[in-house]
């Protein structure tokens, strides 16, 4: 089972899949950083100064993880930021979910959709179920890396050999 | 993580602020966004207000806005609700924020579905039906009221996105998103169009897309914080002014 999950066949299409899914999610928000900002605002959780700048600096972030996951560059860099990023979304989208406070994510769409209250709940229960999926392919990214290492660290006659 | 990891994570981020810097800086005036923004409620959760109850049910305050010199606004169709909104200016908005303390902030509503006739038109001067109100940001309005004020010629402020005023706005009506990075400049512009105090006494109606929208409450509290004191927000916004089958226009122009 372990050397199932840690499999490179497994571990690439994780990797393209998870980039995929940042890239397709941040585009939408470059396109239009004030529908953006707007939503960041709704999480009521940014202090003011810093909801611009935000929504100016994550979207090109979650960008560039995306891509960097997907042509397998700075891969280790790339799951950093895309663990950070789903941690903060999942701690952002709870606490609204806790204090009642029905937003749009703003994950894949910057439109306001106009939804009602119990909508808006649904979705963000169904959002964080989402991203907590996506912690778990990051965290098969970080198990096959941690295995890949374990195997190059053994010395060279006691390597399996395949 | 090593360093070699924490250095390709610092490289990335640093990557996407340049990036979006230097997107920004090219970017049309409806998608740039001001570096700093101003948003006094940013960290204010708004209560959550349930779907509307029939019209008996509401709780209605059959009295005139203290401040009020003048009949309140329509008050033969509509009952005056003193309440502090979700929006409330606890903090002031704009380009001057130390100028005014926020009030209570009087919300003049029709009661929900309730059939209301607009106000008979008539030659009555706008400013004595609605008078300034300097110690409060601004007043909500329903149709009844706004339509009678847009009967009048009185300015029109559309707080929604560029985009989708194109799309279809009150006739008239200027587009003054407070999302978009120029919005200081056209507050700037409307305040040196009014130069004279008299003038930033005249009603001003301004509007978003109704429901949560706070987006007109925003840049209600933009002008008041530089002495425009006669500011009315059109709680139920474009899509109400769309139901009523009042006049609408689309494209750049008001």
């Amino acid at each position: 089972m372990k050397r199932l999950l840690a499999h490179p066949w497994l571990t690439i299409r994780v990797q393209i899949a998870l980039g995929a899914i940042f890239v397709i999610a941040a585009l939408p928000k470059i396109a239009d950083p004030p529908s953006f900002a707007h939503m960041i605002y709704n999480y009521r959780l940014v202090p003011s100064p810093l909801i611009n700048i935000s929504a100016l600096m994550m979207p090109w972030v979650e960008l560039l993880a995306g891509l960097a996951l997907i042509l397998g560059a700075w891969k280790a860099a790339a799951r950093t930021v895309i663990a950070i990023l789903l941690a903060v979304f999942i701690v952002a989208i709870s606490i609204n979910l806790f204090r009642d406070n029905a937003i749009d994510c703003g994950c894949f769409n910057v439109a306001d959709r106009g939804k009602t209250h119990e909508q808006r709940i649904v979705d963000m229960k169904v959002d964080v179920l989402r991203d907590l999926g996506m912690m778990l392919l990051v965290a098969q990214l970080w198990w096959a890396a941690a295995e890949e290492k374990r195997r190059f660290a053994e010395p060279p006659g006691s390597r399996s050999v395949a | 993580m090593n360093s070699k990891i924490a250095l390709q994570t610092a490289g990335l981020i640093v990557a996407g602020v340049v990036l979006a810097l230097c997107a920004n800086a090219f970017a049309s005036h409806d998608r740039k966004l001001a570096l700093v923004g101003s948003y006094p409620n940013a960290l204010k959760v708004p209560p959550h207000e349930a779907a509307p109850p029939p019209a008996p049910q509401m709780t209605i305050i059959p009295q005139v806005p203290t401040t009020s010199q003048a009949p309140a606004p329509s008050a033969a169709t509509a009952a005056t609700v003193t309440q502090t909104t979700a929006t409330a200016a606890n903090e002031t908005m704009g380009l001057n924020p130390a100028a005014r303390n926020p009030a209570a902030i009087t919300t003049t509503t029709s009661a929900p579905h309730a059939p209301s006739p607009p106000p008979p038109i008539t030659n009555e001067d706008p400013l004595k039906r609605f008078p300034a109100h300097p110690d409060k940001p601004y007043l909500e309005i329903a149709f009844a009221d706004v339509k009678w004020l847009h009967e009048k010629n009185v300015l029109f402020l559309d707080a929604r996105r560029t985009s989708v005023y194109e799309q279809g706005h009150i006739a008239g009506a200027r587009t003054y998103s407070v999302w978009e990075s120029d919005v200081d400049d056209k507050v700037q512009k409307l305040y040196a169009e009014r130069g004279d105090p008299r003038e930033q006494a005249n009603p001003i109606v301004i509007y978003c897309s109704g429901g949560d929208c706070e987006d007109s409450h925003m840049l209600a509290q933009k002008l008041w914080g530089i002495q425009f004191n006669n500011l009315y927000v059109y709680k139920d916004g474009f899509p109400d002014w769309q139901q009523h089958g009042a006049q609408v226009h689309t494209g750049v122009k008001p």
